[in-house]
């Protein structure tokens, strides 16, 4: 983004090229690796989208979210009735997106009112709720016993097995959400979310309304978490209350954490983070995946605030550093003019009073009188 | 009449812990600007820590008090060594600290003591005392008058004496604060500190109810968020009427109104947070928003 | 006697670095000024003495090094701050404010004789002694930051840009109040202002700051008669 055109890797046909050869790639592997392979890659696609809703909301608009998870449950439940019901595949799929849509909404109309953590502070009680709240809706959800839902077994024409086929749905619907919220963060909300998340008052100054971006935030993450429930369903084909708990919440922020707020990228690292490192720590030691799991989350705030995905940067920034120390020494401008008259110009340092952060209204407040 | 008595009773124990909890969360609010998402969390190991401190042999009470003092110390270790590292940063990080920090005490606790349900025996007798025709029970009565008893403490601590000035000065201008001479960096571990000596008191009180497990208090940190957005951040009064007020009418609603039962009282307070944002943002008795921008 | 001895001072903002080698000396009871554009690095300066901002160079206070001490540790030297905004304690009231100033003090009854005398000296603070700091005006919060430094019974006082914001007339009752208080306790003074005229009101000497270096430096009487100072700060 903002850096410079450093060699092969920044240049457009380069990228096309990667861009082209990732999609070989992620097109051909189901048909030559085995099926738990395929099973689990959907499954990292199921999350990465719930996680790429997450940033939606979290990432790129700051508004951290305890509830994302509630969302993909509730677009499983969704779907696993309207199939149930007999619905049409494209109306059940429609459903799974709107109705969490609808209820994310209607959180967000409430908790953005607050401003600030409230969104956080609310949020959280959304799986804790949504789970005797599914219980208790046994006629829809099954209560505890959940509820299955068998519609994606692969068509015979497609000549494709179950996995195989269940992967090129979530690659499919998966991708294009990927590319959706791609040109969101890219395009004017995305530079509205991010000035909402840099300084509301900033934002309240240029005309942006911090609530309204906040809710409308809020009300795509939560159609994008209806997105993985109907993924979800698609892979995994069963869902209960324990879908929906706290702790996946966690886990959830967690991954996105890791993966890289606020980076379309760290969105499909922290799919992947979701899906294996459970299943990395079970293997290892099933009592202490929750202490592991904290203990990388605070690392990863610690060394590596921007999550996997600023690894690269990172990295270019270190190498660049040393490679490039000697122009920033020449640099100070005011060295070489000495002005005899103090008033006009400004000094390169405008605000040293205050912390860096400060809204510029505090900067103006200063006056000449000459 | 008396099952009302009985289930008001008991509800203003519940929501004395609940205040418990979210006064701990003001608190530290108040201080630092952030919400602690692991207070509750950090509350649960006190009670684990009285639990193996009576495994010692301690009569209980000495146990409890142990694990205050402890908690003390804790917590103003994790904002020493912890939060104090992200000062400054985006709330939201901070925020996701809190969960990461979580995340970590219920693994600890987990680790040390295994997922598996713990009896914790309870400082009040298991009988019940009967007024107005209602039967209430110490247990509940006891929680009432402890916590209650704290808060008082509590506020005399704030208004009436130079250590409660200070933190208070702290958290509301902190260059001001030190340039008057004040030791920050001391009082806000203090801060934390007495925080997370104020949850331990309402987990070891609360232990006995829920039985001792790693999660045991992460629906009672939904409740005291509730209570915190309610209450108004600013106000601490407002926080702790406010957890009386859900505890009460979760305990009403779960035996009056059928369709909300037992199993869905957590749904009380979110139901009467709905209303009330929509019709007073402040809180019931905030001055301000919830958070500065 | 010199009470504080500034050599050489650098400070950095980040990578900016906005103090580029200030020096000036405030003797025993004495009362310096600083000049400047704005972002000439004057509040630096004094937040630096603080302890607020790491610097290179020398700060000696009574002939002891301040660099590397906290602000809270500078205070206790005697060294009294009040920042530029009036860092008011807006949910502390008046009278809560000052026994904040007074924390580092011990002689409980000299400090009611003190608040006493201040509340003499700011009758309007007296009227809001038990009203929240945030319900004042700007100008009363600008005493009660005054007053607040003034609790510390300091042997320096920092004073930044206390002009700020207000109204003229309220702006010379807050310096008049300054002056006998230096009159009457003595206390030293270093103060950063941005209206030159005011500031020559209190101090003997000055130092004028460039874009983080002292530049010139005389006393009141001699500045006063400079061309360059006339039309940058005195309008005219």
């Amino acid at each position: 983004m903002g850096a410079q055109k450093t060699g092969l890797l920044r240049t457009p046909w380069f990228q096309l090229t990667l861009a082209l050869v990732a999609v070989v790639l992620l097109v051909v592997a189901p048909l030559l690796l085995p099926i738990p392979v395929n099973q689990t890659l959907a499954r990292i696609g199921v999350f990465a989208v719930a996680v790429l809703g997450l940033n939606v909301i979290m990432g790129y608009t700051g508004q951290v979210s305890l509830g994302q998870i509630f969302f993909l449950g509730l677009g499983a439940y969704v779907t696993a009735y309207g199939v149930e019901n007999g619905w049409n595949i494209a109306l059940v799929f429609l459903a799974a997106v709107v109705i969490p849509g609808v209820v994310g909404l209607i959180v967000a109309l409430a908790a953005a009112r607050l401003g600030g953590l409230a969104i956080a502070m609310v949020t959280i009680a959304l799986p804790i709720i949504g789970v005797p709240l599914a219980k208790r809706l046994s006629d829809v959800t099954g209560g505890s016993q959940g509820i299955s839902a068998r519609f994606s077994s692969a068509p015979d024409w497609t000549g494709l097995a179950n996995d195989q086929w269940q992967y090129y749905l979530v690659l499919a619907i998966g991708g294009i959400s990927f590319l959706l919220v791609f040109n969101l963060v890219r395009g004017k909300y995305g530079r509205a979310f991010r000035i909402v998340k840099e300084n509301e008052a900033v934002a309240g100054a240029m005309g942006i309304s911090p609530y309204r971006y906040k809710v409308l935030a809020f009300t795509i993450a939560s159609m994008v978490g209806g997105v993985s429930g109907f993924l979800y369903m698609v892979v995994v084909q069963y869902t209960s209350p324990e879908t929906l708990a706290f702790h996946h919440s966690i886990s959830l922020l967690a991954a996105m954490v890791v993966g890289g707020a606020g980076s379309i990228i760290g969105s499909l690292i922290g799919g992947i983070y979701y899906v294996l490192v459970p299943n990395f720590t079970n293997e290892v030691a099933p009592t202490l995946t929750s202490l592991i799991q904290g203990a990388i989350l605070l690392l990863v705030l610690f060394i590596l605030p921007g999550g996997i995905a600023s690894l690269p940067r990172v990295l270019r920034r270190w190498t660049g550093r040393s490679s490039r120390s000697s122009p920033p020494a020449s640099s100070p401008p005011e060295a070489s003019a000495p002005s005899s008259d103090p008033s006009p110009s400004t000094p390169p340092n405008t605000s040293p009073s205050t912390s860096s952060t400060t809204p510029p209204s505090t900067a103006s407040v200063k006056e000449d009188s000459p | 009449m008396g099952t009302f008595i009985q289930l008001v009773v008991d509800g203003l124990a519940m929501g004395s812990v609940y205040g418990a909890i979210a006064l701990a969360i003001v608190l530290v609010n108040q201080s630092t600007g952030m919400i602690n998402f692991a207070q509750g969390g950090m509350a649960v190991l006190s009670a684990y820590l009285a639990f193996t401190f009576l495994g010692l042999g301690l009569p209980l009470i000495v146990a409890i008090l142990l694990s205050v003092a402890a908690s003390f110390i804790i917590g103003a270790l994790i904002e020493r060594f912890l939060m104090r590292r992200f000062m400054g940063r985006a709330e939201d990080t901070q925020v996701v600290v809190t969960v990461g920090l979580l995340t970590l005490l219920t693994g600890i606790c987990g680790w040390l003591w295994s997922y598996n349900n713990l009896q914790f025996p309870s400082l009040f007798p298991s009988s019940a005392f009967t007024f107005l025709g209602a039967a209430i029970s110490w247990r509940s009565f006891g929680t009432f008058l402890a916590i209650a008893g704290i808060m008082v403490l509590l506020q005399l601590l704030f208004r009436q004496t130079k250590l409660g000035l200070a933190l208070r000065a702290v958290a509301d201008n902190r260059q001001s604060a030190s340039f008057a001479g004040l030791p920050v960096g001391r009082l806000l571990m203090v801060g934390w500190g007495l925080a997370a000596a104020l949850g331990a008191v309402a987990g070891a009180l609360v232990a006995p109810r829920l039985s001792l497990t790693p999660g045991m208090l992460d629906t009672t940190l939904v409740y005291a968020l509730a209570a915190v957005i309610l209450g108004g951040i600013t106000s601490p009064v407002g926080v702790v009427v406010a957890a009386w007020l859900i505890g009460v009418l979760e305990n009403l609603a779960a035996v009056y109104v059928p369709i909300i039962g037992h199993d869905l009282k957590i749904a009380v307070p979110f139901i009467l947070l709905f209303v009330v944002l929509l019709l007073r943002p402040q809180g019931l008795f905030g001055r301000k928003t919830v958070v500065r921008v | 006697m010199t009470l504080l001895e500034i050599t050489d001072l650098t400070a950095h903002y980040g990578p900016v670095q906005v103090l580029h080698g200030v020096s000036l000396s405030v003797p025993e009871r004495g009362a310096v000024g600083i000049l400047g554009a704005n972002g000439a690095g004057k509040t630096t300066t004094l937040r630096a003495i603080s302890g607020a901002v790491r610097t290179g160079g020398q700060i000696r206070f009574e002939g002891q090094d301040l660099r590397g001490r906290k602000p809270n540790e500078v205070a206790a030297l005697g060294i009294a701050h009040v920042p530029e905004g009036r860092g008011t304690l807006g949910n502390l009231t008046v009278k809560e404010n000052l026994q904040v100033g007074a924390y580092l003090r011990k002689d409980r009854r000299r400090i009611q004789q003190d608040i006493d005398h201040l509340l003499e000296l700011f009758p309007n603070l007296q009227e809001r002694y038990t009203s929240n700091a945030s319900a004042l005006s700007g100008g009363e919060q600008q005493m009660l930051a005054v007053g607040r430094a003034y609790m510390a019974r300091p042997k320096l006082l920092l004073l930044d840009e206390a002009s700020l914001g207000l109204a003229p007339s309220t702006a010379k009752t807050v310096y008049d109040a300054i002056r006998v208080l230096r009159e009457e306790t003595g206390v030293a003074m270093l103060l950063v202002e941005q209206n030159a005229n005011l500031a020559f009101t209190i101090v003997d000497t000055a130092t004028v700051l460039e874009t983080g270096r002292s530049v010139l430096s005389g006393t009141s009487a001699e500045l006063k008669g400079r061309d360059e100072i006339r039309k940058a700060y005195l309008g005219g």
